[in-house]
């Protein structure tokens, strides 16, 4: 069955971003996947209070804003998602007694918005130059009720999907599984399956969303390549 | 006194308490890397897990569910009222986790932590797809059941999600709805008590928490263990033995095998607590 928007089940949506696009925070970022935007700003390492203060490594917090209504347990959930994926990618022992401030806010969701949220963190902390260990690249798929498995649903597919799943990789792990998207030697950083599905389902988003990752993941090199380069040319001139 | 000769060799002798209280993740290694856990359990393995249901009399439904020393009691209240306009022929169901100063020194009194927003929030994800909330309609577009299911923990010792999912399901089985009809000439209604309908769950849930402490990956880890986990794998069958969700979340990554052994490990949970539930 051919997909509202005409792609094909293993094809993820255009994906687009803008890097620094805030002038006020440290670093930013806009990640978008189709009709889906999310933007991402980064205060750290600053001023923490003395109650949250940790002697050895910097706090991380994280707060998601939805794009419209007022602020619920929904993002508490997304908020928990996102700070437990880049607890260990964020070198914070490098920065103790500070904290790393990650403000989300939704811009529009139109599906995979946690994959989104996560995609947009990575970016933003790259261009905030908080020494990072890996980047972190995430993607999601769905399992229709017809057995198809689509990735990177959007919010029309997820809602009649059997199944949605959200996974998040370590860049260099995604690097070892090769283009082949071997599934053995990878570990995920994060993952949320939800909905109602066997072993075998979980197997076959677990490959396709490794796969989508690492076209995420080379997605966000060019681009940030591509800002570094062009503020190296200004600054030679 | 000599205190460079007696400091070089004198014995540090501790009670094993001492040793627990001030060395809490030296204490847990020691055991673990003997393939054992402090309370004796070997990692695989659940603690004592006991169901009670109709614990509360005042609540339409309720169940009250141990594991371990970790309690937690959930009472259902079916309250009437509208249904959302975008869906005029479904009811509601409200979940509540509530980890107050009462069940553990770790949680503050005042508006509810992180934690438990966390996990009423994804205990009402999970539990959407397994009650059909059209039966809870008495009048389509005009009158519906709104249940606000409690869940409230009495003694916290670890583990809170698998808990609190078994006392959701408990409750939701003995919850018994009265008959309700809406009177439309004065747009009241009215209930009939001695008409009870019990509510059919689309699915039973059985929940299986897996901790990474170290590299060791544990089963329903108690509060010490949860204090050096960074990471833990939340898995949740139905009863046709399919899933229903898998909840990676944490700083340490896992690998894929390892998560399949939590599917194998959960498989088993669950055929365990089907026969207490």
């Amino acid at each position: 069955m051919p997909r509202p928007d005409r792609r094909e089940n293993d094809q993820i949506r255009a994906l687009h971003s803008i890097l620094g696009l805030l002038n006020r925070v440290d670093g930013s970022a806009q990640f978008s996947a189709g009709s889906t935007s999310v933007y991402c700003g980064v205060y750290g390492p600053v001023d923490v209070k003395v109650y949250d203060e940790k002697l050895d490594r910097a706090v991380i917090e994280v707060k998601f804003r939805p794009a419209a209504g007022v602020s619920g347990t929904k993002d508490r959930w997304v908020e928990s998602a996102v700070r437990g994926t880049f607890e260990r990618e964020i070198l914070a022992q490098m920065h103790p007694r500070t904290l790393i401030q990650i403000n989300i806010q939704a811009r529009e969701d139109d599906g995979s918005a946690d994959a989104a949220a996560i995609n947009a963190t990575t970016m933003a902390l790259v261009d905030a130059g908080v020494p990072l260990r890996d980047m972190v690249a995430a993607a999601s798929c769905a399992v229709l009720a017809d057995g198809a498995a689509v990735v990177d649903p959007t919010l029309e597919e997820a809602a009649a999907a059997q199944s949605v799943h959200t996974f998040a990789f370590a860049g260099s792990d995604i690097g070892r599984a090769g283009s082949g998207g071997a599934s053995g030697s990878t570990s995920p950083v994060y993952v949320d399956s939800r909905g109602d599905f066997s072993v075998a389902d979980y197997d076959r988003c677990y490959d396709l969303c490794l796969r989508s990752a690492q076209r995420v993941l080379a997605f966000m090199r060019t681009a940030i390549e591509g800002k570094i380069a062009k503020e190296s040319q200004i600054s030679v001139v | 006194m000599d205190m460079d000769d007696t400091s070089e060799q004198q014995q540090v002798a501790f009670a094993m308490h001492t040793f627990e209280r001030i060395h809490h993740t030296e204490f847990q290694r020691r055991f673990l890397s003997q393939n054992t856990r402090h309370d004796g359990r070997a990692f695989s393995q659940f603690r004592a897990t006991h169901v009670t249901k109709g614990t509360v009399s005042t609540a339409q439904g309720s169940s009250t569910v141990r594991i371990g020393n970790t309690t937690v009691v959930c009472g259902i209240k079916a309250e009437v009222s509208e249904p959302d306009v975008k869906t005029p022929n479904e009811g509601y169901l409200v979940t509540n986790v509530e980890l107050s100063p009462m069940c553990s020194a770790r949680f503050r009194p005042g508006a509810p932590s992180d934690e438990a927003q966390v996990a009423s929030e994804h205990i009402h994800r999970l539990f959407g797809k397994a009650v059909d909330l059209a039966t809870l309609c008495i009048e389509s577009g005009q009158a519906v059941w709104s249940l606000s299911a409690d869940i409230v923990c009495l003694k916290y010792d670890g583990n809170i999600l698998d808990t609190a999912i078994l006392a959701l399901v408990a409750a939701l089985e003995d919850l018994r709805l009265p008959e309700a009809q809406l009177d439309s000439a004065t747009g009241v209604v009215s209930a009939d008590r001695t008409i009870a309908r019990q509510l059919t769950l689309r699915k039973r849930l059985f929940p299986a928490t897996f901790a990474l402490v170290d590299t060791y990956l544990v089963a329903d880890a108690d509060d010490a263990e949860e204090q050096l986990a960074t990471t833990s794998v939340l898995v949740v069958l139905d009863d046709s033995g399919r899933l229903a969700n898998i909840w990676k979340r944490g700083a340490c990554p896992v690998s894929n095998e390892t998560i399949h052994q939590c599917i194998e490990s959960a498989v088993e949970r669950a055929e365990t607590i089907s026969k207490t539930l």
